[in-house]
């Protein structure tokens, strides 16, 4: 009976709106945000982290009465505070993270105010819309499924929410929803597939303000070596055919052909195209045998890498001058694209350079660097174009010139110190100076960034491309050839371009010394390079077969199917799953439903009787009590009055018992055999009647 | 308009769930519908498509759907909490009109659990309470009154919004049987020992003697002391003398003891006395227009009296005429003889 006094000695009054929220509710939605937090740690700055985790604590510490939330000036002042530290720490700039950190800021001041339930389910959309947008940022199947976890938290607390009291045999959150999951699974799937996938209603570039790691379109003479700190994916190649051999596996994406004192540059705007759709996946159907799909994480810039000689096969690259790809759009996610290599056409003589390109690749400095234009300019009296470059190319490999990642500072006149003092240096300083000299002699020349290698992923499916394989190498327009490709980093460090960066720097022990944390500096361990691989792999498929799968691998596989199907076949077959499972689930609530009725023994008796009654001419009247339906069905057949009456009382007592469920097998024996003893003598009183009915 | 849309609803739901004291919830009569919350979720997957759209993101698509499934899930799910839920009106409650009166049902949950349930009446709700598929338990619930009489809420609202509290299934149930609101007591004046000289003086007969009897037949409800017994040997007829005189006697509550007064005030003093009376320990009598009660003593007499000045006037509630729990129809109080008296 403590249920009863505890309902009774509640206030019947507004405990459902403004419930104060139950502790273990807001360690889920605490929980859940932490997590929420994590895919997003990188891009956010540290203070808001902090200011989050402090106001999240304290919203904690409230929920036992160690503090007290702040009354509303102390809010306000806390508000405000944020507001303009963001404010301060933004200034003016508009981007994907500024938005996704005032998101955040959001979050965190809603702590404060966390009361009530209704605050509960604010913050709860707030928080999944967290779990969206950070879907935006991260797609790695593990960032998925951390962001999975954290709205599955946001489910079991509201649970909890809704029924706090509920005992421990009932709770079995995770259960319920598991089970709702796995139940509702095959609708997610197919709606997954059949969805249309349309364009863009509008389009919104979600440029980062954050610079990525990878290649930029000026070229100091350190930043590659920067770059070759860092173990990150640049993008994952899947051949048709073979792979190229790793000394052939030279990906373009720049060229640099305007010298800026010490930076190399582009000299030309790249011309302006309008944003347009950017199809995310144009790897689709089987790939051909020259044929390449790249798949590139974001870089939120336009330009896509390729082999030498390639052709574009899937729309969402143009091709440009200087045998190059572009995006329509920066690659703010992770795209695919298909390209082809093209056989090498031998003999056909290339195009002349017109004398503007041919200023444009002789470009140099007014001053500096003395000794590598006199170099040059010595080379030229000496050679013919190729013979300057082969003079050039054995000089550095005759010389001590060494492939470092720890280059000492060359100041003034870098490339003159480079090639005759220091002579230490990487891929970056070598191209920049070989490029130089070549202008120096008169050849048209420029440095091509890019990358150089890629291993090969877990079952050698792919190759996979990391920013550490970052290169810089040059070319040369050599009269009847062409552009052709002269690597100075090859003729100094041959392991470099043979095997990769980990063989050429590794008797400095520089490789990735500055990033412990990578997987790829431990590569003589067997086990992590595996995992990591194993891992990649993962990630790869999920990224090509979920991630990546998008209009244009819908219609590719909707074109499998038999029957034709096209967007607004797509939008029927969704239209047909979504009502075809809502109807199941009718279905089978209705049937368990019916089984339920089946379940209630006890109810099936009454209801038999109430047939007997029907059918003895004693409609049964809704209401009613069994003793007056009882009393009726004793004067319309007296003969089964007795047992009607007992039938009634028994019935009675089992509704109406101070405890039901202690006597309830007996009770429904009792009632059954009544039932078929009223039957028995309602049949015996009638042939009774039967016999005096012939006889008369 | 909305309040005509508001009656045919009313009426609707009327059919659909007719009064009884037993009440199987099942899919005719369980509604369920989404809460502000659940609108809101709406919305919000609505967003997360059109962001799923733009940034062509199928990781978005994915979790909305996910989300969305789970909203269809938690429609079955809420409703299947109720569904197979039984609720019995085991007793009707009674208590002094003003207050919340308690109605005892037992609910029996169905095959499934049925978990975080809600019952209200009006503008009083319960805490929770949480079922598992086979058992039952007792609830009672406080039904406000606002006047005495037959006490009988309209409507009891069996609610959940277990799980996600973004979808609500309802349903209601209308019990058939009443409860009984006593009059609210109201320290009566001192009347018992004289006769008052009201407005209606003219009517006050001399108390001094027994000589000015009304003979009439006997009728139900007449109380054993007023029978002429002595006629009664020889005529072998019962014949009731109605003593003027006993209409001040201590021993009888007499609804006609306050005369100017309101029938409701009348009332209120006769419940009064009555508690009084009932402490005290005496033997005593009421006494209605149509309906007298013999002089007795102790809690059920007590108990007897103020269900008979509860329902004084009072028809029973029947099926057809629902009417609002609490408040009693336009009734003509004016010809309060009812049934009894005919």
């Amino acid at each position: 009976m403590s249920l009863l006094s505890r309902i009774m000695g509640d206030s019947p009054s507004d405990t459902a709106s403004v419930a104060a929220i139950p502790s273990r509710a807001l360690a889920w939605l605490v929980a859940s945000f932490a997590l929420l937090l994590i895919p997003q740690w990188d891009r956010l700055p540290i203070w808001l982290l902090a200011a989050c985790g402090v106001l999240a604590g304290w919203r904690w510490l409230a929920q036992y009465g160690r503090v007290r939330l702040p009354g509303r000036l102390l809010r306000t002042a806390i508000m405000l505070l944020l507001i303009s530290v963001y404010v301060a720490t933004v200034s003016g700039r508009f981007t994907v993270d500024t938005a996704a950190s005032f998101f955040v800021l959001a979050v965190g001041l809603k702590w404060l105010e966390t009361r009530s339930s209704r605050d509960f389910y604010v913050l709860l959309f707030i928080v999944i819309y967290l779990a969206t947008v950070n879907f935006l940022f991260r797609q790695e199947i593990l960032w998925t499924l951390v962001n999975l976890a954290g709205v599955a938290c946001l489910l079991v607390g509201l649970q909890v929410l809704n029924a706090p009291d509920l005992p421990a045999n009932m709770r079995s959150g995770w259960k319920r929803l598991g089970l709702l999951l796995l139940k509702t699974l095959p609708i997610v799937i197919l709606l997954f597939l059949f969805f249309p996938r349309i364009a863009p209603l509008w389009s919104v570039p979600l440029v980062s303000g954050q610079a990525r790691t990878g290649i930029s379109d000026s070229m100091r003479p350190g930043d590659i070596s920067n770059l070759a700190q860092s173990s990150e994916r640049a993008f994952r190649v899947t051949f048709g055919g073979e792979l190229p051999a790793y000394r052939d596996r030279y990906w373009r994406g720049l060229v640099l052909d305007y010298l800026d004192s010490e930076t190399w540059k582009q000299s030309g705007f790249e011309s302006y195209r309008p944003p347009g759709k950017v199809d995310l996946d144009g790897g689709i159907g089987d790939l051909g045998a020259r044929e390449y799909d790249v798949l590139m994480e974001p870089t939120d810039q336009r330009w896509a890498f390729g082999l030498e000689n390639s052709r574009a096969v899937s729309g969402n690259v143009i091709e440009q001058d200087d045998d190059l790809f572009r995006f329509r759009r920066p690659a703010d996610t992770a795209v695919r694209y298909r390209l082809a290599r093209e056989e090498v056409s031998q003999g056909s003589p290339a195009d002349e350079l017109s004398a503007l390109e041919t200023r444009r690749y002789l470009q140099l400095p007014v001053s500096g660097n003395p000794r590598a234009r006199q170099l040059g300019r010595s080379l030229k009296e000496q050679n013919d174009a190729e013979g300057v470059i082969r003079a050039m190319l054995s000089r550095f490999r005759d010389q001590e010139y060494f492939y470092t990642l720890r280059p000492p500072a060359m100041a003034e006149n870098g490339i003159d110190t480079l090639l005759f003092d220091e002579k230490k240096g990487f891929c970056a300083h070598y191209a920049g100076a070989t490029t130089f000299v070549l202008r120096a002699a008169g050849i048209p020349s420029r440095i091509v960034a890019g990358y150089q290698g890629g291993e090969p992923g877990a079952g050698g499916e792919y190759l996979i491309v990391r920013q550490y394989d970052a290169h810089a190498w040059v070319e040369a327009w050599i009269e009847g050839r062409g552009w052709v490709r002269i690597d100075p980093t090859a003729a100094i460090a041959p392991q470099r371009i043979e095997s990769g960066l980990r063989e050429a720097v590794a008797n400095e022990g520089s490789f990735l010394e500055e990033d412990w944390a990578s997987p790829q500096r431990y590569g003589d361990v067997r086990l992590i390079q595996w995992a990591s691989l194993q891992l990649d792999r993962m990630n790869y498929q999920w990224q090509r077969w979920v991630v990546g799968y998008q209009g244009q691998s819908q219609m590719d596989l909707m074109s499998r199917l038999p029957g034709r199907f096209g967007m607004k076949e797509l939008g029927y077959l969704t239209a047909a799953v979504v009502g075809g499972g809502l109807l199941l689930a009718g279905l089978v609530s209705a049937w368990q439903m019916r089984r339920g009725v089946r379940y209630d023994a006890f109810r099936k008796t009454v209801e038999g009787w109430h047939m007997l009654c029907v059918g003895n001419g004693v409609p049964v009247r809704s209401g009613e009590t069994p003793s007056v339906l009882a009393e009726r069905f004793a004067e319309a057949r007296p003969a089964a009055a007795d047992s009607a009456r007992r039938f009634a009382r028994m019935v009675n007592s089992h509704y109406y018992s101070a405890s039901p469920s202690k006597t309830a097998a007996a009770d429904l024996k009792r009632l059954r055999r009544l039932l078929a003893t009223m039957k028995k003598q309602l049949r015996r009183s009638q042939q009774k009647n039967r016999k005096t009915g012939t006889r008369s | 308009m909305i309040s005509q849309l508001r009656s045919r609803w009313q009426q609707w739901v009327h059919r659909r769930i007719p009064r009884s004291d037993n009440q199987l919830l099942n899919q005719k009569n369980v509604f369920i519908l989404p809460t502000g919350a659940g609108v809101v979720f709406g919305i919000l997957l609505m967003v997360m498509l059109i962001t799923g759209i733009n940034y062509q993101n199928s990781l978005i698509y994915l979790i909305t759907f996910l989300l969305g499934a789970v909203f269809v899930g938690a429609m079955h799910q809420t409703h299947r909490n109720l569904s197979g839920l039984e609720l019995t009106l085991l007793q009707p409650g009674e208590g002094v009109a003003g207050e919340d009166i308690p109605f005892r049902f037992r609910a029996t949950a169905g095959p499934n659990d049925a978990v975080a349930v809600r019952l209200s009446v009006d503008d009083s709700v319960l805490a929770p309470i949480h079922i598992s598929a086979g058992q039952a338990t007792d609830v009672v619930i406080p039904v406000p009154s606002a006047y005495r009489g037959y006490l009988r809420p309209d409507r009891i609202r069996i609610e959940t919004r277990f799980p996600f509290g973004l979808l609500k299934a309802w349903s209601w149930m209308r019990p058939a049987s009443a409860g009984i609101a006593f009059p609210r007591p109201l320290a009566a004046p001192d009347v018992l020992s004289s006769v008052p000289d009201g407005s209606d003086a003219d009517n006050v007969r001399s108390v001094e003697g027994n000589d000015h009897a009304d003979l009439r037949p006997w009728r139900e409800g007449d109380m054993s002391q007023r029978v002429m017994w002595k006629r009664y040997a020889r005529s072998g007829q019962m014949v009731v003398a109605d003593w003027e005189g006993e209409q001040g006697s201590p021993h009888w509550l007499d609804f006609d003891a306050f005369p100017g007064t309101d029938h409701e005030m009348r009332l209120g003093y006769l419940a009064y006395l009555v508690g009084e009376r009932e402490k005290r320990g005496g033997r005593y009598g009421l006494n209605l227009p149509g309906r007298a009660i013999d002089p007795d003593s102790g809690a059920s007499h007590a108990q007897r009296c103020m269900r008979a000045l509860a329902v004084w006037g009072e028809e029973p509630p029947r099926e057809t005429l629902p009417e609002p729990h609490g408040t009693r129809s336009d009734q003509d109080l004016t010809h309060p003889m009812d049934s009894q008296s005919a």
